[in-house]
């Protein structure tokens, strides 16, 4: 009896991670079918799983004249809100760790207030003040970026503050400051190579944000990559599935790719300084 | 002219007072070690020192000059923490490198001094290492050749021997010494281990509650104790019931005995008598009790004594070998030598 439990309770994780697998990847495979075999829908079945697979839909949005703006745009909001997440957040984190400790549960809880407004809230909220006031900032095409930061916020604190946590900055700082230096070459050469891990995944998850964030852009009208995913599955499903696929999978591939940096070389990045 | 000058200084964190009145002249040279339990002010004194904190009144001079408010990065003052504070992301030699290019030394200045500063603490071997590819006492020592690459007037060591095991930690407390006296640099070092301030210092400053206790050598602190928190602090002590019978000389248990300072009290005072383990003796006569152990130490045994009178316990420190009869549970008279003793009011 107990061996069996032994088994089981040895068998139980591993069924816990095909089951969320399947869970995951079961509706990824769903929309490969749907957006690459040349089978009409109401006919998929199991027993052409293997029949009419083609990559001609994948290729179909390319040649969409809206796909490179609105791509362009979200790259060029995805840049800007990296930067100025990183410009805010950096700083703001040090400044918590090395001066205000006793805020940093009120920094960690103001950073989560995201998740409690919802996106259309804080839009609607933004363009009721800014139409009569600042009319102009809602019309510039870069009115997402402080959106943006406020959404990603949960996320890249977490990510910056935990890389902060981890090299025992105050010791670094006071070190590199007894050595000679100011508060720019300790941040250069102390703190930047030693958090760049954490910088590059907060980097990431911000993209990642910017990339899938559909609802403050058509609020403000800015037509933007998930605005034309949106507008081009209602035309075309099936292309549409099969660019949203591909989203899909070069976002997973980036991710992994920065898994497999940051884990390779972990909170330590060798450098020449 | 003093190496550093704390003069009268004063810091305060909210309510709670840190530093009240910090004065100490510290020499070219010389190595003081500011001693005392966790609170004391010890590693805020260092820190005022460094400028990582600002005194709220009072001054650190340096060789005469008003240092007080000079960011810590204008100090010349090389440091050592009580945490690993190794750069990881530097090799060892970048390491003990960063301050030399931070002051814009030219190249191969800069490499003559890092193989100068690695031999000095016996690591060339290790220099293309990483932070991590080292042990704690090796990364320390990587830390000491940074710290004293820039050539400071002051080296400022906070506990950087605390988070080592006691091996390497004794090991390293010469090696540090052995370097502090051979470049001759004004060192300030902060611990709470007596053993340790004891062994390297040219001066202790033992502190409490943010003042100075006692300022002396190591054999003045331990020998001549001006307080009974310095007694209590430094070593190990008895506490034996006395009475001033007038002038430096007070009755315990019936023997009368001369303790220095006793004359602060009045005759007929009741006053507890401090006396170290190594002040009591062994013998037929004096207070009788009973062995309660016998701890073996090397270099000498530490008897514990169960006084009859007083069914206390008292530590009793005896030379090689003149323990070597004693058992638990034998019969012995305890000698008492006033002559280092400090007497404190009986509560």
């Amino acid at each position: 009896m107990s061996t069996w439990r032994a088994r089981l309770g040895r068998l139980f994780p591993t069924l816990v991670l095909i089951a969320s697998a399947l869970f995951f990847l079961l509706p990824v495979l769903s929309s490969a079918r749907f957006a690459l075999q040349k089978v009409p829908m109401v006919l998929l079945n199991w027993s052409n799983v293997f029949d009419g697979w083609s990559l001609r839909t994948l290729s179909q949005p390319f040649k969409e004249d809206n796909f490179w703006p609105t791509l362009s745009l979200s790259l060029k909001l995805a840049g800007g809100t990296v930067a100025l997440t990183l410009g805010l957040l950096v700083p703001t984190a040090l400044f918590v760790h090395l001066r205000l400790p006793k805020a940093r549960a009120f920094v960690e809880f103001l950073t989560v207030l995201p998740y409690v407004v919802p996106p259309i809230a804080l839009v609607a909220g933004v363009a009721a003040f800014f139409r009569p006031n600042a009319r102009w900032y809602l019309n510039s095409e870069y009115a997402l970026v402080p959106l943006y930061v406020v959404m990603a916020l949960p996320f890249t604190y977490r990510s910056i503050d935990a890389g902060i946590k981890a090299i025992d900055v105050r010791t670094l700082v006071d070190a590199s400051r007894s050595l000679g230096a100011g508060w720019v070459t300790t941040f250069r050469r102390a703190l930047f190579p030693n958090l760049m891990s954490s910088l590059v995944s907060s980097s990431f998850l911000t993209a990642t944000v910017v990339l899938g964030e559909f609802t403050m852009a058509n609020t403000l009208a800015k037509r933007t990559f998930p605005t034309f995913l949106y507008e081009y599955y209602g035309l075309k499903a099936q292309s549409g599935t099969a660019l949203a696929l591909m989203t899909l999978i070069g976002t997973t591939a980036l991710l992994g790719i920065f898994t497999l940096f940051t884990r390779r070389r972990g909170a330590r990045v060798p450098t020449r300084f | 002219m003093s190496a550093l000058t704390f003069d009268a200084v004063r810091k305060t964190f909210g309510t709670a007072v840190a530093l009240e009145g910090l004065s100490i002249d510290v020499e070219q040279g010389e190595l003081i070690s500011l001693l005392g339990p966790s609170g004391c002010g010890k590693t805020t004194a260092l820190r005022i020192a460094a400028g990582f904190e600002r005194a709220d009144s009072g001054t650190v001079q340096v060789r005469g000059n008003d240092i007080t408010k000079v960011p810590p990065h204008k100090r010349n003052m090389g440091m050592v923490f009580q945490s690993y504070s190794l750069f990881p992301n530097l090799t060892v030699e970048a390491n003990v490198e960063y301050g030399l290019r931070t002051r814009g030394i030219p190249r191969h200045q800069r490499h003559e001094r890092v193989a100068e500063m690695l031999a000095l603490v016996e690591l060339t071997t290790m220099a293309t290492r990483y932070a991590h590819q080292l042990s704690g006492g090796q990364q320390q020592r990587v830390a000491l050749a940074r710290a004293l690459a820039i050539q400071p007037e002051v080296l400022l060591l906070d506990e950087p021997l605390s988070a080592l095991d006691a091996k390497v930690r004794t090991t390293l407390r010469d090696e540090i010494r052995r370097i502090q006296t051979s470049v001759g640099i004004t060192t300030l070092f902060v611990t709470h281990d007596q053993e340790e301030a004891l062994a390297i210092s040219d001066r202790i400053c033992v502190m409490s509650q943010g003042r100075i206790e006692q300022l002396g050598t190591p054999t003045e602190v331990y020998r001549h104790p001006t307080t009974a928190f310095v007694a209590r602090f430094v070593g190990t002590m008895n506490e034996l019931p006395a009475e001033v019978t007038g002038g430096n000389e007070v009755a315990v248990l019936g023997t009368r005995l001369s303790a220095p300072k006793a004359d602060a009290f009045a005759q007929g005072t009741r006053v507890k008598l401090l006396v170290r383990p190594e002040d009591l003796t062994i013998s037929e006569s004096g207070l009788a009790g009973t062995v309660t152990s016998v701890t073996f130490q090397g270099a000498s045994t530490l008897v514990g004594v169960r006084l009859d009178v007083l069914d206390r316990l008292v530590s009793v420190d005896v030379g090689q070998g003149a323990a070597d009869h004693l058992t638990i549970g034998d019969r012995v008279g305890v000698g008492v030598n006033g002559t280092h003793a400090v007497c404190e009011a009986a509560e």
